[in-house]
């Protein structure tokens, strides 16, 4: 009798646990979720509705008109095709930097390899800062040009070693050797035998690198002038953040110009975040592999 | 022709571990060498400079009577089948075995017909099109191995090929390298930590330990003359018993052995070994094989503590004095009580004693002869350069 | 052992050169692909890290944009650079702000993934976690501007916030430019958009515990949460080891793209940092670029410091450390 006692207890303490487990991630699956729910209610409702607090839970007096605004705005499609441009040149020339390097440092028998890993481990934890990155750019001519943006983007330190650390957990030293005894040089062997069994770390990599150039927009923010030059993020940042603090005066003007401006603002960050947010959840188990990858201490 | 010998090997790394010290071997063309011992003897470090896959420190490395040290693998002609098979996971069984062909530029005519015959011999044609993670263990077995035959090496070099099979398999495969070594018939090296496929496969043995060979020679031999202690120990199932505190005695011209208390006359043989070694009376450790073991008579007592019923042999697991002894009696042999707590009285032939040095491990008998020797007449011959 | 003697015999033979001879030559041939394939890297590094590094010595001198860092007419002035940062009616409060805005962001934002991952993987439904981790996950990707700009379009003026307090008749607070709104803004705006990205590692290490363990711990009677805090927290302890010292590395280190895109006229007073200052002393207005440098500089030795204040402590009393 007391031994079922006690694993009635036992389960009693068990349930409770289980449903404030419950209760605490689906609040915090609330918190995450409604942000987002309310973005594109409110970019579906009337804004006049919005403006008066009446949308809240769900869409009221459902219109597009949002959307065809930002049909109208060039330079958001500019900003749009400058970022495909930028993300689609960073993620092929990134692959081309960081994969060969990766496998490189990879491998037990380079020579100086101690001095590489320490090359690389230095920018890590030390930089120059802005100023002298800035000037370094300057003298590059690479100011007010799409490089800039691009070629500081194509290595990150962090991902070649996460390659490397995938490269040597998951590459089999016995495989590399085979192909060495059957005749395969070095290059060969990256080709023929590395590449093709790299699939996962190309698509983690291609994938990271996309979404940071996706995202990026200090780099844009102080190296290009030319607004035909500007990605997505920078025209973005003009139409969402830069009318808040101009919030000078107070009045009907600027009640209009808000009501005008805010569906404008719903409406874009839908659609500058739609392809990354979409693409998520097919690709998220890449992301999380990389994570993992990366926490195999390198 | 493809004989290799290996002069003087030795692998030291980077951190300054010796991992090969000495390794002298001279192995004559279509002889099938096992290099074996325990793990971390040296003796995949040894094969893997053969292959080339490790940079030899010091010594000399002849294929065929080339120097080979600074030769790439893939020039050395040698083919390896490694034990983790090593198979290209993202090749069909097919582009496996004929990617070293197609590194060569050997025209697609020939490759495919080298694949396809060799795939015959082993049985894995209705296969070729598979990718090795649709097949079994035994399977891809068979696939390195034809990844290394189509390739028609000088020397075959496999390490630990079946050490990640299971029990039968591992039979079943062992059985089938025979048979296909009678087959391609080339030089074959073969590490393996297993005594019995070392004894089954090679038709030398090498003995390895610590980084140091400690004896090379035939079956028979390694089993019945053994050089040292650590041979007669690692070689033979279950292992030889050692009983310390023994004496070599020379009483008037002839040599005994003494076990605890029990005097032993040697053989002639034994006595002619010891006499042309001026050898003195000393302490020794004599080894007898659990199977040299008779009971029922005999001055040496033992109380039986475990027995073991085999079914043709009983396995007696015995205490005499401070030492473990372990007998292996056919069991139409068996006239006296060996059940646990028996005591029994038991005897072997003094022929079959082991004597070794209580210093030094050698064998008095066997040390000198067989193993400082077993290589340095061939080696001679290749004195060439 | 046995063949030691006749051994030390043969070693005397090899000795000719061509055996052993050539070692390095050797191996440097032997890497030359693998160099080739590092060569675009190490390219990129210099240029973009190590350049830069280099250019740190404007800090040291009465640097104007043009000059070189080294040249003839460069005048060097030592530390005068630092020591007018620390003597900046601005100093004070940049540290604070700095610091404040770390230490709280770290106070939150560190332990708060260890309690998503320990409680998503106490889930019974291993689906139901798939699915909440995959929500948990997604804001991480929400790049920041958007980011800031939904901040406006909550906290704005006109933002929803305001609009419920105005449709129960309240007055509409800019949160943008009230300074007391920065620091929760801008933290729980993080922790929004990452606790669930920097929870992964921890689920991933999760995954990894024997599940025997817990079976052994029912069988010893313990309740899921005792088995939480036996079981689980310490599997994941040398992670959160190895992550503390990250975070306590990088604290100086604050995403300041971030706190750039949500200053204001209005909360400039919190809201400006060590990296944003050094952002608007040197390339906005009438640069200077030395004072900046400096600057930016000495935030960066903060942060090595700290790093290695917090490897060394943590190797002191455990083992695990990153370097």
């Amino acid at each position: 009798m007391p031994v079922k006692n006690k694993l009635l207890k036992s389960t009693m303490g068990d349930k409770v646990f289980y449903a404030l487990n419950y209760i605490f991630l689906g609040l915090m699956t609330l918190i995450i979720l409604y942000p987002i729910y309310f973005i594109i209610i409110a970019a579906i409702s009337d804004p006049d509705a919005v403006l008066a607090g009446e949308v809240v839970l769900y869409p009221v007096r459902v219109t597009l008109s949002g959307f065809q605004k930002i049909l109208e705005r060039a330079d958001v499609w500019r900003g749009y095709l400058n970022t495909i441009i930028y993300t689609v040149l960073t993620v092929v020339l990134s692959l081309i930097v960081t994969i060969p390097a990766g496998w490189a440092l990879s491998r037990k028998t380079l020579l100086g390899k101690k001095f590489f890993m320490i090359y690389f481990i230095i920018p890590m934890f030390f930089g120059g800062g802005l100023i002298p990155f800035y000037n370094v750019m300057n003298s590059l001519h690479l100011v007010n040009n799409m490089w800039s943006v691009i070629l500081p983007s194509i290595l990150s330190v962090w991902n070649l070693f996460m390659t490397r650390t995938f490269f040597e957990s998951s590459i089999p030293e016995g495989l590399v050797e085979a192909a060495r005894i059957d005749g395969a040089g070095e290059w060969r062997i990256f080709t023929n035998l590395v590449i093709p069994l790299s699939k996962a770390i190309l698509a983690v990599m291609a994938l990271y690198y996309a979404v940071g150039q996706w995202n990026s927009y200090f780099n844009a923010m102080i190296f290009l002038q030319d607004e035909n030059l500007y990605p997505l993020q920078l025209v973005l940042k003009e139409i969402l953040i830069a009318s808040e603090s101009t919030t000078g005066g107070s009045g009907e003007t600027i009640l209009e110009q808000y009501r005008l401006a805010n569906q404008i603002k719903y409406v874009s960050v839908i659609v500058s975040s739609a392809p990354v947010i979409c693409l998520y959840p097919f690709v998220q188990k890449y992301f999380a592999q990389g994570v993992m990858i990366g926490s195999l201490k390198g | 022709m493809s004989e290799v010998l290996l002069k003087g090997l030795k692998k030291v790394y980077d951190g300054g571990v010796t991992a090969v010290h000495d390794v002298n071997l001279a192995i004559q063309d279509k002889e099938f060498i096992v290099l074996v011992g325990p793990s971390g003897c040296g003796k995949s470090t040894t094969l893997r400079m053969v292959a080339g896959l490790e940079e030899i420190s010091e010594g000399e490395l002849y294929i065929d009577g080339k120097l080979c040290n600074n030769v790439e693998p893939k020039d050395r002609d040698i083919a390896m089948v490694f034990q983790s098979y090593a198979l290209y996971p993202h090749m069909t069984v097919y582009d496996n075995m004929a990617f070293a062909l197609k590194l060569k530029k050997v025209p697609k005519a020939e490759i495919d017909k080298k694949v396809r015959e060799v795939a015959q011999i082993l049985d894995i044609t209705q296969y070729l099109d598979r990718k090795p993670k649709a097949l079994s263990g035994g399977q891809r077995q068979r696939v390195a191995i034809g990844r290394a035959m189509v390739r028609d090496p000088k020397v075959f070099l496999m390490d630990e090929p079946l050490s990640n099979l299971d029990a039968k398999l591992r039979n079943q495969m062992r059985a089938e390298i025979i048979k296909l070594r009678q087959r391609i018939n080339t030089t074959f090296m073969y590490v393996t930590h297993d005594q019995t496929e070392a004894m089954t496969l090679g038709d030398r043995i090498v003995i390895m330990k610590d980084g140091f060979v400690n004896q090379i020679g035939t079956p028979a031999e390694v089993f019945g003359k053994p050089v040292n202690l650590f041979v007669a120990g690692f070689i033979g199932m279950p292992v030889m018993n050692f009983f310390d505190n023994c004496k070599l005695l020379y009483e008037n011209d002839t040599y005994y052995a003494e076990i605890r208390g029990a005097k032993f006359k040697l053989d002639d043989f034994q006595q002619k070994a010891l006499k042309q070694n001026h050898q003195p009376a000393c302490d020794i450790v004599c080894g007898i094989r659990p199977q040299h073991i008779s009971v029922g008579s005999g001055d040496l007592v033992a109380t039986i503590e475990v027995n073991e019923m085999m079914g043709s042999e009983v396995h007696l697991h015995a205490r005499s004095d401070e030492d473990e002894v372990v007998m292996v009696i056919p069991t139409v042999d068996l006239k006296v009580d060996v059940s646990a707590g028996a005591k029994v009285n038991f005897a072997t032939q003094p022929k079959l004693i082991q004597l070794f040095d209580k210093e030094t491990g050698n064998n008095l008998i066997w040390y000198d002869k067989e193993s400082a020797d077993a290589c340095a007449p061939v080696c001679k011959t290749y004195d060439f350069q | 052992m046995a063949r030691q003697n006749s051994a030390s015999a043969a070693v005397a033979v090899p000795k000719n050169g061509n055996t052993v001879g050539g070692g390095k030559w050797r191996r440097l041939r032997k890497s030359c692909p693998w160099l080739l394939m590092l060569l675009p890297a190490v390219l990129v590094v210099f240029l973009f890290n190590y350049l830069p590094i280099y250019g740190v010595l404007i800090a040291f001198q009465d640097f104007m944009p043009g000059d070189q860092i080294i040249g003839p007419y460069t005048r060097w002035v030592g530390f005068d650079n630092f020591i007018r940062f620390f003597t900046d009616v601005q100093f004070w409060p940049l540290m604070k702000n700095t610091f404040l805005l770390c230490i709280l962001g770290f106070i939150i934002g560190f332990p708060l993934p260890i309690i998503i991952a320990l409680s998503l993987n106490a889930l019974k439904g291993k689906r139901t976690a798939k699915v909440i981790q995959t929500i948990f996950t997604a804001p991480h990707f929400i790049s920041l501007v958007v980011m800031v700009g939904m901040l406006t379009l909550f906290f704005g003026r006109y933002g929803l916030v305001n609009n419920i307090i105005a449709g129960i008749g309240g007055d509409r607070v800019s949160y943008f430019l009230e300074e007391g709104a920065f620091r929760p803004m801008y933290i729980l705006s993080s922790n929004w958009q990452d606790f669930g990205w920097s929870a992964i590692i921890y689920i991933a290490a999760l995954s990894n515990v024997d599940p025997g363990l817990h079976e052994a711990a029912i069988l010893d009677g313990a309740s899921r949460f005792q088995r939480v805090i036996h079981v689980d927290l310490p599997a994941i302890m040398p992670m959160v080891s190895v992550m503390l010292i990250m975070s306590i590395g990088g604290l100086m280190g604050v995403g300041y793209e971030k706190a750039l895109l949500m200053q204001t006229d209005g909360n400039l007073g919190v809201s400006e940092l060590i990296a944003t200052y050094v952002y608007k002393q040197g390339l906005t207005g009438v640069p200077d670029q030395a004072y900046a440098t400096a600057i930016g500089l000495f935030n960066s030795v903060i942060n090595v410091v700290l790093l290695i204040i917090a490897n060394t402590t943590s190797k002191k009393f455990s083992e695990n450390s990153l370097f």
